[in-house]
């Protein structure tokens, strides 16, 4: 997926003009939130899990290379094949010519975050070969032809109206609008008729067990498990983040996992896959893939302040949290990975330089940290991106900042670091901003400032400092107490 | 180089190590266990989910209403069959699939299903070791997905999510409980386990001889997806109905 993380301020403005999406996407976010604070409440071990759900993080991602290696040979012990792609271009090659030489017909796609990254449906219908989408969310995406608005609710922001019109060719806008309910059987319907001539899947990973060689998928619809029980061939998906250790790991992270996404104890599905089906098994797949993708993760791993980010397990509860998110919405991102992890993760992979203003979009009030399942520190990356940008002292190419700012911030400095420096400029600031003020408040402030008064007034600089005020208290108080 | 020695090599280099280091024992995973502490683990799990057998069930009811489980009581095997004969009635069901969980061969399920007139059908291949013939395979799919009832036994419940496990094998289908719009799972005491702590200390040692069958499910509820307007619909792909017949004490 080509990244556009260069027009979050254009597109966030798109969104905030929206009021009926804003309004309905607020109702949403609540839903998501409050069932998680309600099943974290409900679960009396739930700081213990969380600790321990990093802990085991931690662990894995210090210890990737030997994780990959395990997991890798155990995938192949159970008669599975494992493909190390370097980047998104070589895992989405990787799969088509897998698809050309099985002559493949039919994909079905479960909902596969790094799929997006790979742009892989797109990419598989290009080469002639019928790719569906069969998460509902990501299905009705697919027809409208756009990208994943939130991490588990790709569709969320599209009405009941829309949904008709994409998937019931006789609806024209007018019509009464079907309920849900409707919509989705006939969502079921359309997608039965693919699940039954699909040759190949392609799903996603929510956990990789290294020391066994399976994976987990975690569902709600049930699309998953179609996609391991139908296809001859089930091509699985990874980020080379995704391992844990141990069998025994999935219980706390899958815990975690659910409750912080959509706040329930457990999710309808969890698929466990160990390579192709056995031989007297009448269905499941012939032939497993795991395709392990690492597409710049590298740099968050060798990156000393980047590197917790690998801990994500990608649950969506800091979205659902972020005041920033609820309001831009998920495609002001401009990549695969929106809200607060986004603003994280999307700089280093794609460029913080065009970038620089993800980070930026956050009023760093520490909700995503609170609700992180496995406690990353998201506004300390936040401002370690918005520390490069400004600097470029890690990089120079990195530096987003102009001259002109840098140059303001520089006098700035200059001026805060002396005391008679302050007075003086303090003195000076009030005389020159008098003439544009009214009543105290700066409206509209000129070139080279004027940003700073687009969404709030400045006030105007008081005519004596708090230093100046307490010592004319003190004289009085002093001149009080001495009184006879 | 392999492409994959490459990669890990890599990795390697990110993480700014100049090779691999193994890791050493790391109280929060249970990787670091040895042989001992994991058949432990397990036989302790076991001897909870026999010596609170009673008191597993009423939770499991419990959770399972919670998930989406309509869950039924019987007390004989007789009420079980006719319970269920009247669940595939009430489907107006004319094909009915089951698996070959002993559970269902105990209770005499098979006529009275058949006295509802329903054909019903074991998911076996007829001719076991041949399944790799394709239009065998096309035939055992077909039917899992015209039938009206898919009925199932349990491998495990799991008392603290209201989960049913299964392992799809020889004699049950990955479909019987997918495919058809509802699913029917019979549940007996002693099947139920605690939590998801429990099933995966008891199935770690399976998952690591690789004697485990190709695939595993954790079913809790029908089918569901929120994903238009946030409104909550079951049967988007698999079951819009699920049923749970505990048989036993009620």
């Amino acid at each position: 997926m080509k990244p556009e993380t260069k027009e979050f301020r254009s597109k966030a403005a798109q969104t905030l003009k929206n009021k009926t999406v804003l309004q309905s996407l607020e109702h949403v976010y609540t839903g998501f939130h409050e069932g998680r604070l309600k099943a974290a409440a409900d679960t009396p071990d739930w700081e213990d899990l969380r600790t321990k759900g990093k802990a085991i993080k931690d662990h894995t991602i210090a210890h990737l290379d030997y994780y990959l290696g395990l997991l890798a040979d155990n995938v192949e012990k159970n008669d599975g094949h494992v493909f190390f792609a370097d980047d998104a271009a070589e895992a989405r090659k990787h799969i088509i010519d897998l698809a050309h030489t099985r002559e493949i017909k039919t994909v079905i796609k479960s909902k596969s975050m790094v799929s997006e990254e790979m742009a892989l449906a797109d990419a598989l219908i290009e080469e002639g070969i019928e790719a569906v989408e069969t998460d509902l969310g990501e299905y009705i995406i697919q027809l409208a032809g756009e990208t994943p608005y939130h991490l588990i609710a790709p569709a969320i922001h599209k009405s009941r109206q829309e949904v008709a019109a994409l998937l019931d060719d006789n609806f024209t806008v007018g019509d009464p609008i079907p309920g849900a309910g409707e919509l989705t059987m006939l969502a079921r319907a359309k997608l039965r008729a693919v699940f039954e001539r699909a040759d190949m899947s392609v799903t996603g990973v929510n956990f990789a067990v290294a020391e066994s060689g399976s994976i987990a998928i975690v569902t709600n619809e049930g699309n998953g498990r179609m996609s391991t029980s139908v296809p001859r061939i089930h091509v699985a998906v990874m980020g080379m983040e995704k391992i844990i250790p141990s069998i025994q790991d999935l219980s706390t992270m899958l815990r975690i996992l659910i409750r912080s996404a959509t706040g329930q104890r457990i999710s309808s599905y969890i698929t466990m896959v160990n390579g192709p089906r056995k031989p007297d098994e009448e269905e499941g797949p012939d032939e497993f893939h795991l395709v392990i993708m690492n597409n710049g993760r590298d740099k968050l791993l060798a990156d000393p302040q980047m590197r917790e980010s690998l801990n994500c397990i990608r649950c969506g509860a800091c979205l659902n949290a972020c005041p920033v998110y609820r309001k831009v919405g998920g495609h002001a991102y401009g990549w695969v990975y929106p809200g607060p992890i986004g603003s994280v993760v999307s700089p280093v992979l794609t460029g913080l330089k065009d970038a620089h203003d993800l980070p930026n979009g956050s009023s760093l009030c520490g909700a995503c940290h609170e609700v992180c399942p496995v406690k990353i520190n998201i506004p300390r990356m936040l401002l370690e991106l918005r520390w490069r940008a400004a600097e470029g002292k890690s990089d120079p190419a990195e530096r987003a900042s102009s001259m002109k700012e840098r140059m303001l911030w520089k006098s700035w400095r200059i001026g805060m670091m002396g005391r008679r420096r302050f007075d003086f400029g303090a003195r000076i600031s009030r005389f020159l901003m008098r003439p544009i003020s009214k009543h105290g408040w700066i409206k509209k402030a000129p070139p080279p400032v004027s940003g700073w008064t687009t969404t709030r007034d400045f006030p105007l600089v008081a005519a004596k400092t708090l230093k100046q005020r307490l010592a004319a208290r003190k004289k009085s108080v002093d001149a009080n107490r001495n009184r006879p | 180089m392999t492409d994959r020695a490459k990669f890990i090599s890599g990795v390697t280099t990110s993480l700014g190590h100049s090779e691999v280091h193994t890791p050493s024992p790391e109280p929060a995973t249970a990787f670091s266990d040895s042989d001992e502490d994991a058949k432990l683990k397990a036989a302790v799990a076991l001897a909870v989910a026999t010596d609170r057998a009673n008191e597993l069930i009423e939770q499991m009811a419990k959770a399972a209403e919670n998930t989406g489980w309509q869950v039924h009581r019987v007390s004989n095997p007789e009420d079980a069959a006719e319970l269920i004969a009247d669940i595939c009635r009430g489907y107006d069901a004319t094909s009915v699939l089951r698996s070959t969980h002993g559970v269902l061969t105990d209770i005499p399920l098979d006529v009275a299903v058949r006295d509802t007139g329903v054909t019903i059908d074991v998911t076996e291949s007829t001719d076991p070791g041949d399944t790799t013939d394709s239009s065998e395979r096309e035939e055992a799919k077909k039917a899992a997905f015209s039938a009206d009832v898919g009925i199932t036994g349990v491998d495990y419940a799991i008392a603290e999510t209201g989960t049913v496990v299964l392992h799809p094998r020889k004699g049950l289908s990955r479909l019987v409980s997918l495919a058809p719009p509802a699913h029917i799972a019979v549940l007996r005491p002693g099947e139920v386990l605690e939590s998801l702590d429990e099933l995966f200390a008891m199935e770690r040692a399976d998952f690591l001889s690789g004697t485990l069958s190709g695939s595993m499910n954790l079913i809790s509820g029908p089918s569901k997806t929120g994903d238009i307007e946030g409104t909550i619909v079951t049967g988007i792909h698999g079951p819009l109905e699920v049923h749970l017949v505990i048989l036993g004490n009620s």
